[in-house]
């Protein structure tokens, strides 16, 4: 009996660490949950980024399904995802871009606004252009009340401007579908159906 | 030589800029703010606090905790400021809740293991030998003589 737990014991130790290892394999470290989620956007006033006399706030989420895609022309990452984007937008997909420059430290201050628009035209005019606009966070406030760790991230966002679904990297093909688009479906049901109640 | 001492006055130079770059007029503040810098966590980096970190990220979430103090923030404030964020990871004291519950008592529930064996080890009475068991024994030493 003192034998076979003598034997027994290290065995069920080692399956036990090896299962927890085992898990630790395809955990992804850069996945966490976001605080945000289900809760609304936080309030923001800023600028688009071709065009400063336009001015946006949280209102631009409302009715609407959104996704809000955090990204810069200075982000290699970005540039993959940039056609794909276009693709959804292609289908239909409603994304507005969030807008930073890496460079435009607020202590020092490097890039001028001229060369980010040409940078911007530049690079979207060659892999497309997804977005129906960009809201251009200058001092990066809006990503750190929405707690964008980089670029690109993406959120969904509901028709009543609340965050559904935080992804960190980049949205390709296997990312949409694994983890976008059932969300997505579910709510374009719903606004159809609350269109359709309401005729 | 020369070039020894112009190196290490590189160094110090480049130690001092990186002090610059925040100015407190109290010094418990600017404590504070090197305390609250070392125990927060850079949400981009695997296991950097935000002081030790330069990625962009960490570099707002310093200059912000800078403004906060500044603002008259104090330092549970600022803590919950940035977990509303960036989550509970942002912290690297981990909260108390049903998730984090073995990892706060593991200590504790193992202490308790121990002490329960090594009671349990000295109440047991000790190998009893009886006679039949006895008298095997000597028959044995006998034989290896």
């Amino acid at each position: 009996m003192k034998k076979l737990s003598l034997f027994l014991l290290p065995l069920l130790l080692f399956l036990l660490v090896s299962v927890f290892l085992l898990q630790g394999l395809f955990s992804d470290p850069t996945e966490r949950k976001s605080s945000l989620l289900n809760r609304g956007v936080p309030d923001f006033s800023l600028p688009d980024v071709m065009n400063d006399s336009i001015v946006y706030g949280p209102e631009v989420f409302d009715n609407q399904i959104t996704l809000l895609n955090v990204w810069g022309t200075w982000c290699v990452t970005c540039a993959y995802e940039l056609p794909f984007l276009t693709q959804l937008r292609e289908q239909g997909v409603r994304i507005v871009g969030l807008y930073y420059e890496q460079d435009l430290d607020p202590d020092f201050g490097a890039k001028s606004l001229r060369q980010i628009r040409l940078d911007i035209d530049k690079k979207l005019g060659q892999l497309g252009n997804p977005y129906a606009f960009n809201i251009f966070d200058q001092q990066r406030s809006l990503s750190l009340d929405l707690g964008v760790t980089g670029a690109p991230e993406t959120f969904l966002i509901g028709p009543q401007g609340k965050v559904l679904l935080h992804h960190i990297g980049d949205v390709n093909e296997r990312v949409w579908q694994q983890k976008f688009e059932s969300v997505y479906q579910r709510l374009s049901g719903q606004a159809l159906n609350q269109q359709e109640s309401v005729r | 030589m020369r070039c020894f001492l112009a190196l290490l006055l590189m160094i110090s130079f480049a130690l001092n800029a990186a002090d610059e770059i925040y100015d407190f007029d109290d010094p418990g503040q600017r404590a504070l703010f090197l305390t609250l810098s070392e125990s927060l966590r850079c949400p981009k980096c695997q296991n950097q606090s935000i002081a030790g970190s330069n990625a962009l990220v960490a570099q707002d979430m310093k200059r912000k905790v800078y403004q906060l103090l500044q603002q008259g923030y104090t330092e549970q404030e600022i803590i919950d400021y940035m977990k509303q964020r960036y989550g509970d990871f942002v912290y690297y004291q981990p909260p108390l809740n049903p998730l984090t519950l073995l990892l706060w008592m593991g200590p504790a529930l193992f202490v308790l293991l121990v002490l329960g064996i090594l009671i349990r080890r000295r109440n047991k009475p000790a190998v009893q030998a009886d006679s039949a068991m006895l008298a095997k024994a000597e028959k044995w030493l006998e034989e290896d003589k």
